[in-house]
């Protein structure tokens, strides 16, 4: 592995504190979005990493014309697999809450039948 | 008789069974004829097909079947002396069964799962007996657990439904120690054929604690099915079973699965030589010496009939145990004669207490005070069986322990005459009560739930008839142990084939 | 060869949302063609070796490559068959069971999810095709309706998660070895401390979304939440994705150091696995996650055997890992297909609906009991033919008590669980009464899956054989 600048190294260990702090959100968080949230800063984290690898060696080699696409052409896939599992869970749990509603109001009306008969 | 024949002449037999009770399984209940006639079908053809094996096998010929299955053990079906012995056992006395089990469970419910599973239990015995190594008596060993516990479980009550659930606990973890014992067996030596003398011998420098092992671990999966010492526990509660069942049971399938079993792991597999050079048989002789005794006394304290009969078991099948360990020809012989006659005798048994309890609601022993006069045939047949099972010539049971106690002088161990006449003693004391309640006591309390089940004779001829063929068998087999067609001659054959190749 | 199998289920995925009346024609027959494509790969795979293919003609390194070897063959054609199987299934009792239309093309969905799966050999694609399969898996689980909402969801979060930590993983990799291809890789591996960390991530996600033990705390919720057809498939296939993984990272990949450092770990995680997976089986009071939680125990089996395997790098236990996959998916199809209807028909959740099942509903409960017995690993079934290769590699290696007597008790634990319910079904006091007439196509097609398991031990030679060799 080639040796990193300070630079880069920063960068680094920016990313690894976005994926600890989605780590504590995604185990600590008791509501769901707030974990759905957390995925996404963890997701986050792991992107800005791979941003970040594909400039490995052009610090002490500046001549070469290019970053690595490899990782580009990945973290693109990543971000289209993280965006629509965002979205896949934010529609479940809207379908929870509605579902949740539903059967509040449900019991509500039983609720307020109940005495009434 | 053509090759093509020969070759699948054991799969025919497994088959004669099998095809018919899968077919039966699919029936309707109402379809009583079309039933009955295809369970007497596949009992006629499968004494046919077995009655042919006998003549060629007799005349020195193999049967070899096989097919494909774990690498260096194939599915091998093999027609010899040894697994003949069991085959004919089975067939003749399944026929004996399926006759009783017709005209016992006329009016009952579900009759049609009970056939099915009740030949799918003759397959698996047949199957057992026609193996033709370990990894396939093991594959037949557990489908035996299988086919049988719905037969226990038939009649669907708390306490049958526990009986069963005892029963699969005890089979079920002997098949687990069973099969590791044969992997064991298999990665020091393969499973080739049972081969008299056995073919560990080769194996037998340096792996001396592993084959130990394996013939430990093997022996206690083999003992709980044939009901050894510490691991009898399930055999008194299986008594639950309907009549035929326990008779089957106890004569034929379960109990004696795991007798033929250790007949084969003692002279098949480690063959007499490597057994005395591991030093094997003492402990074995032991074992199955104290579950002679503790079975008979056990049975003395029981008051119900089926359960004095299923400690008699216990004590009578460790017999066959017993003349195995001995290693001696004689005791060999004893021991595989024993098979045969302790299952026709003890299916006579059970036969009868199954007739007490359908005619009369007897399932006390002191409910049968007077049960002669009333049921004469029964109570005969009955009175037959248990002379027997204590031994008084002429019957069956003399011949077997006869040439028992010859095999104690054969090989010397003379403290097992002990054993055999203390055994002989407890028999006699719980079975002769018995026996002078039928016919000397007066009746003083009307029968518990009387039913007349036959306007000419004494109960339903079905019932009946199986009892009376099974009594005059095991009376023919004493009779005439000394002709070719007796089971005493057969087994000597077996034991000259066995000790010939030293 | 390859590329049909993967583009045929996408192809007939995107149809049925077009035309969706006649989407459960179109998945069936995208199922019939694709397991006669997979026979032909296998066959062919048997006789010519490994099959490679380079997609869209790009140079290997950048282009998406697929490899075929025995292994994957074999799984492709089991895939393609349960797909059909429980396609046909779900056909014949979709009115019934008011499966909601989005099944079928999700059911194609994850057949190409798996396929593509069980070809690639290369860390990123890996991803991708986890990632489809969790996502397809959870709108799987939550056709259910709204019970079935809160166990999908957390089944996504977690397998999300697990993703990710697999995805830290790969960037990890990459970066420092810049391939992702396995066989490449693997030739420039070292064993260091990064590496041991991509790794370590690795795993976590993958035991995550594989369900073993101690990570297996969603899937019993998920699985018995999902209608009978899509709990067949979770259970029979869809963990089996990332165990797959899994063996190929630590069986191609890691060094031997590693290996050594994290063999007694998973044989262990696989012992806690077939122990209290079995106890949880054995003590829960409902039917369906009866046979979930069975799934959890047998997976444990699977894990014993890879633990095994690279401790003592003896191929019977490779043998016995494929062989547990392979019989515990065909015997677990058959378990939820027949319990799924057992409790459909006889309206009820809990394993005292069972009761008396042997007289109303006799071919389920047999099917039942044939996929238990392999389970169990009764001869001359699947399952014992994993385990008689499991106890074989054992005896061979000599000394091994500890786990022989693990597995005994865990054999045992699996026929308590399985008989509990078989005895249930044989109590003729007072039986469960049926809501409706039972139907017998149902339950036939419950019973296929078993008696394949059954016929396996016809075949153990060469399926051994195959196992053997290829053993990744």
């Amino acid at each position: 592995m080639t040796d990193l600048s300070p630079q880069l190294l920063l960068y680094i260990v920016t990313a690894g504190g976005l994926f600890g702090i989605g780590l504590y959100g995604f185990i600590v968080g008791p509501q769901t979005l707030r974990r759905i949230l957390a995925l996404n800063i963890i997701g986050a984290g792991i992107f800005m990493l791979m941003v970040v690898l594909a400039y490995r060696g052009l610090a002490d080699d500046a001549s070469l014309p290019s970053t690595d696409p490899v990782l580009h052409a990945l973290i693109l896939t990543g971000l289209v697999v993280a965006v629509s599992a965002t979205a896949f869970a934010l529609a479940l749990l809207a379908r929870l809450n509605q579902a949740k509603a539903a059967q509040c109001s449900q019991d509500q009306l039983r609720h307020k039948q109940g005495p009434g008969q | 008789m053509s090759p093509f024949w020969q070759q699948y002449l054991p799969l025919a037999i497994i088959l004669s069974s099998l095809l018919p009770g899968l077919i039966i399984f699919t029936l309707k209940e109402t379809q009583v004829k079309l039933r009955i006639s295809l369970n007497l079908f596949g009992v006629g053809v499968k004494l046919l097909l077995v009655l042919l094996m006998w003549q060629a096998v007799k005349a020195g010929q193999q049967f070899y079947f096989s097919l494909p299955f774990l690498p260096g053990a194939d599915l091998v079906l093999q027609g010899e002396a040894l697994s003949l012995l069991f085959v004919v056992l089975s067939s003749v006395l399944w026929l004996a069964t399926t006759i009783y089990a017709i005209g016992y469970l006329e009016q009952s419910p579900l009759r049609s799962r009970f056939f099915g599973y009740f030949s799918l239990c003759v397959s698996a015995t047949v199957g057992l007996a026609l193996a033709g190594n370990l990894v396939t008596f093991l594959l037949f060993y557990e489908l035996l657990t299988l086919a049988t516990f719905p037969l226990v479980v038939h009649r669907g009550t708390p306490e049958s439904l526990a009986a069963g659930r005892r029963y699969l606990a005890y089979t079920l973890s002997g098949g687990v120690i069973l099969m590791l014992g044969v992997a064991l067996l298999h990665s020091l030596v393969q499973s080739p054929l049972f081969t008299p003398g056995g073919y560990v011998a080769a194996a037998i420098s340096g792996n001396e604690g592993l084959l130990m092992l394996a013939f430990a671990l093997m022996i206690t999966g083999l003992g709980v099915k044939a009901a050894l010492l510490p691991l009898h526990g399930w055999l008194p509660q299986a008594m639950v079973a309907p009549a035929p069942v326990s008779a089957l049971l106890h004569a034929v399938a379960v109990v004696k699965a795991g007798a033929f079993g250790i007949i084969r792991l003692v002279y098949d597999v480690f063959g007499v030589e490597s057994m005395q050079a591991l030093q094997l048989a003492q402990p074995l002789m032991l074992l199955a010496a104290v579950t002679i005794l503790y079975g008979s006394w056990r049975a003395l304290a029981q008051q119900d009939i089926k359960r004095r009969l299923a400690y008699s078991t216990i004590s009578q099948v460790s017999y066959i145990t017993l003349g195995v360990a001995m290693l001696g020809p004689l005791a060999a012989v004893g021991g595989l004669v024993h098979l045969v006659h302790q299952g026709v005798m003890k299916i006579t048994l059970f036969f009868c207490a199954g007739n007490f309890a359908e005619t009369l609601g007897i399932h006390k022993i002191r409910e049968l005070n007077g049960a002669g006069r009333r049921m004469p045939v029964t109570a005969m047949a009955f009175t037959l069986g248990a002379l027997g099972m204590i031994g008084i010539p002429p019957t069956a049971g003399f011949i077997s322990k006869w040439y028992l106690g010859l095999g104690v002088a054969e090989v010397g161990q003379n403290w097992l005459i002990l054993v055999f006449a203390l055994s002989g003693l407890l028999n006699a004391a719980y079975f002769l009560p018995v026996v002078y309640r039928m016919w000397f006591l007066p009746q003083t309390v009307p029968w518990p739930a009387e039913q007349r089940l036959s306007n000419r004779f004494e109960t339903h001829w079905m019932l009946l008839l199986p009892a009376t063929f099974t009594a005059i068998l095991l009376l023919l087999m004493g009779l005439f142990a000394s002709t070719e067609l007796s089971p005493l001659s057969w087994a000597q054959l077996i034991v000259e084939r066995e000790f010939r190749h030293d | 060869m390859m590329v049909v199998l993967l583009v045929l289920p996408l192809l007939s995925a995107l149809f049925m949302l077009l035309w969706p009346r006649i989407a459960p024609l179109l998945a069936l027959l995208t199922a019939s063609v694709c397991s006669l494509v997979a026979l032909q790969l296998l066959l062919l795979v048997s006789q010519q070796g490994s099959q490679q293919v380079l997609l869209a003609g790009w140079p290997s390194g950048l282009a998406i490559s697929l490899e075929a070897n025995s292994l994957s063959s074999l799984l492709i054609l089991l895939t393609a068959l349960l797909q059909l199987l429980v396609g046909l299934y779900a056909f014949a009792t979709h009115r019934r069971d008011k499966l909601g239309a989005g099944f079928w093309p999700l059911s194609g969905m994850l057949q190409l999810g798996l396929t593509a799966l069980w070809l690639s050999r290369d860390l990123f694609n890996l991803y991708v095709c986890l990632e489809l399969l969790g996502i397809v898996a959870v709108a799987l689980v939550s056709l259910s309706g709204d019970k079935a909402i809160k166990p999908a969801l957390n089944y996504l979060l977690l397998s999300l998660f697990g993703s990710l930590c697999y995805l830290l993983g790969v960037a990890i990799l990459y970066g420092a070895y810049g391939v992702l291809d396995i066989t490449v890789l693997a030739s420039q591996w070292q064993a260091d401390l990064l590496s041991s960390t991509a790794l370590l991530l690795m795993t976590l996600g993958l035991m995550l979304k594989a369900a073993l033990w101690p990570l297996h705390g969603w899937l019993p919720a998920a699985h018995a939440a999902a209608p009978a057809p899509v709990s067949a498939l979770l259970s029979a296939l869809v963990v089996k994705g990332p165990l797959f993984i899994l063996c190929l990272l630590w069986l191609q990949l890691a060094g031997a150091t590693q290996v050594a450092a994290v063999a007694p770990w998973f044989a262990g995680c696989g012992l806690a696995a077939l122990l209290l997976g079995g106890v949880s089986a054995l003590r829960t009071p409902f039917a369906k996650n009866m046979v979930a939680y069975s799934t959890v125990a047998q997976l444990g089996y699977a894990m014993l055997a890879l633990g095994l395997l690279l401790r003592f790098n003896q191929p019977l236990f490779a043998a016995a890992l494929w062989l547990f996959v392979l019989a515990h998916a065909l015997a677990k199809a058959t378990c939820f297909l027949a319990v799924g209807e057992i409790t459909a028909t006889l309206g009820g959740k809990r394993i005292s609906t069972l009761k008396g099942a042997s007289q109303t509903m006799p071919l389920a409960m047999f099917a039942f009991a044939v996929a238990g017995g392999s389970l169990i690993g009764l001869p001359p079934s699947g399952g014992f033919l994993a385990k008689w290769a499991l106890l074989q590699g054992l005896w061979l290696q000599g000394g091994q008590l500890f786990w022989l007597l693990v597995i005994v008790l865990a054999t045992l634990l699996s026929a308590a669980y399985v008989f509990r319910a078989v005895v249930l079904a044989f109590n003729r006091a007072d039986p469960v009464a049926p809501d409706f007439a039972p139907r017998i196509l149902p339950q036939w097609l419950a019973l296929l899956p078993a008696l394949a398991v059954w016929a396996m031990a016809l075949y153990s030679e060469p399926l051994l054989q195959l196992l053997k060799q290829e053993g990744l």
